[in-house]
This record gives structure tokens, sequence and C-alpha cells, in this order.
């Protein structure tokens, strides 16, 4: 058989211009859970996934919620003693768990890059009334009932959209797509 | 003389199968684990083909190997098979849609999950028609 590679090597090479393994190299202070505002709401704190990519626990760590929850604030990144760039791994594990189709069930994040980017594809500007199905129905009903009055509220005062907006040379637009993402039919 | 080849691909998993089969085959396969390795090598070493993956690292980084390719004196002859998984990756932004190619002058297009048999032809008359291109314009 061929010597094949580990996970946390699996994970760097999807990582921005990684030279070797950067998360082999934590020392697990923990300073990146400590600093995290959504750290509460996470399956494991970042410090845990970071040593639990290091043992190879693939399925835990794609099973897990916390990649999904980062909220992209850098704090973690900015006083990684390492200088392990933690966001941008999350990203990374984002963007895995997408291409192998591998990840929990009932979560907000995949339905929702996938709703915006479909979004974005299509019109090239962010329309929220559509956006807002593919998250809106995994609240409880007092969340959602909350969610409706401030649209309304937005809406009366013409802060959100009825129709949706449409850029300029749309099919500029879709050509820049095309030569990013070589699908759709493009000549 | 066996034939070189170089495989640029990020899941270790479809690696193994492929350089499993092409092994077999009688080809020499060497194999780059992200586009940055892979791009060295191109540059550093001889290789008869090139086996290349499109959704690798932060996206779509495949094509940027081929661009270079495409622009490189020297690397612009190679013969390359493009092997990608891309249409499942992405598939709720163009459902159906087909992948468009030619990134490169010569090469060909192949989705996983790839069929040995077919692999290996594809190969072999990559490699033939890039020999017989080389010795022509010799």
């Amino acid at each position: 058989m061929t010597d094949t590679i580990s996970f946390s090597q699996e994970v760097s090479n999807l990582l921005y211009a990684a030279e070797g393994e950067p998360i082999k190299t934590c020392i697990q202070c923990g300073t990146c859970s400590g600093t995290c505002p959504v750290a509460g709401y996470m399956d494991y704190t970042p410090r845990q996934i970071i040593a639990m990519i290091n043992q190879g626990m693939k399925e835990q760590v794609l099973e897990s919620n916390t990649f999904w929850y980062c909220a992209s604030c850098y704090h973690c990144t900015v006083r990684c003693p390492q200088d392990i760039n933690i966001t941008e791994l999350m990203y990374a594990l984002k963007r895995y768990s997408i291409w192998k189709g591998q990840h929990k069930e009932g979560l907000i994040g995949p339905t929702f890059s996938e709703a915006f980017v479909k979004m974005i594809v299509r019109g090239g500007r962010s329309f929220e009334p559509i956006l807002a199905p593919s998250y809106i129905f995994s609240f409880g009903l007092r969340e959602l009932l909350q969610e409706v009055t401030n649209a309304t509220e937005l809406l009366l005062k013409g802060r959100l959209p009825i129709l949706p907006a449409r850029i300029k040379r749309l099919d500029n637009f879709k050509r820049i797509i095309g030569r990013i993402i070589p699908m759709g039919g493009l000549e | 003389m066996t034939k070189k080849l170089l495989m640029i691909d990020d899941d270790p998993d479809f690696v193994a199968g492929i350089k499993a089969i092409l092994d077999n085959a009688g080809f020499e396969v060497e194999v780059a684990y992200n586009p940055k390795e892979g791009l060295h090598a191109l540059q550093t070493k001889q290789y008869d083909l090139l086996l290349l993956d499109i959704m690798m690292g932060r996206g779509a980084e495949g094509i940027m190997i081929a661009r270079k390719l495409r622009k490189d004196v020297k690397l612009r002859e190679m013969p390359v098979l493009i092997i990608t998984g891309m249409r499942e990756q992405i598939a709720f932004l163009f459902p159906g849609e087909p992948i468009h190619p030619r990134f490169v002058e010569v090469d060909e297009l192949v989705e996983k999950p790839v069929e040995p048999k077919m692999l290996i032809e594809k190969v072999n008359s990559l490699i033939l028609t890039a020999e017989t291109k080389k010795a022509g314009k010799k």
C-alpha cells in the first residue's frame, strides 16, 4: 500500500499558504478557547478541536458543530502565541465537510452558506427575505415570532427591500464567477 | 521505459485507489497532496503526465495550477488529465451544468468516480498523442 497522510496533514493542506503542519505546533495553552465569544455554544472548544485533529479523530471533528459556530472574529488568531491561523482552520474544516458531504444534521451553517452563495451567483446581491427561510424554521416559536415582528418593523420603516435588488451588468459578473468556478456552461 | 506520472490530489483515500490502479498498470506514480508541493515538483522534476484534482486548498486551486502550466513555456506541452469530483462537491451551485475544461492545451477531463479501465486507456492515449506531437515538432 501507499503511505497516506494523517488527518492533521490533510487539514493543513487546506490552509492558505500552509507550510508544513502549523496545527502540530499548538501548545494547548487554551488562549483561543478563553478568547472565543461563542465557545460556550460549541460542542468542543477550539483548543479541543486542535487536539482532536492532532489525534486524528476525524469523525468526531466532522460531527461537531464547533467550526460552524465560529463567528470569524479572528480574536483567537490574533492572540495565538504560536501564530496558528485558527479562523482559517475553521474555514478549512467547513470546506472539508462540505466537499465530503459530511456534517452534523440540523445545523444552520451549511444550508445558510448554500442559500447565500446561490443568491449571490444568481443576482449579485444579498436579499434577506429569501435568505431567511434557510435558518428561520430552526428557531423555536417565540424566536420565530420575534424575527417576524422585527422583519415587519424593518419593512415598514423601509429598511427591508420587498423586491430583490439587481446589479448592473449581471452577465459580466457571471463571467467572473465562471472564471473562479469552472462550471456553468461558459465558453 | 516506465512512464513517470505526477498526481496532485488532496484526498488520501482517492489517491491510494488511483495509485494502486496505475501501479499495477506499470506506471511510476508520484503524489503531491497539496497544490504548492505539486507545483514545486512540476518545476523541479520531469514527468510524462499530470493527474490533477480541481477542488483543493482554498477552493478551485487545481485551476490555478492549470493556468500556471499554460503560461509556463516548459510545462505547456505536458499532457494533463483532470480528475475532479467538483460536480458533487459544489453540486448545489450549477445543477446539471457542464464543467468547462480547456485550461491547458493538451488536457482531458474525467469525473470521479473513475473507471479503472477507462483511466488507463486515457492515460496511455494522452501520453501517446503528446509524444507523437513532440516527435513531429523535432
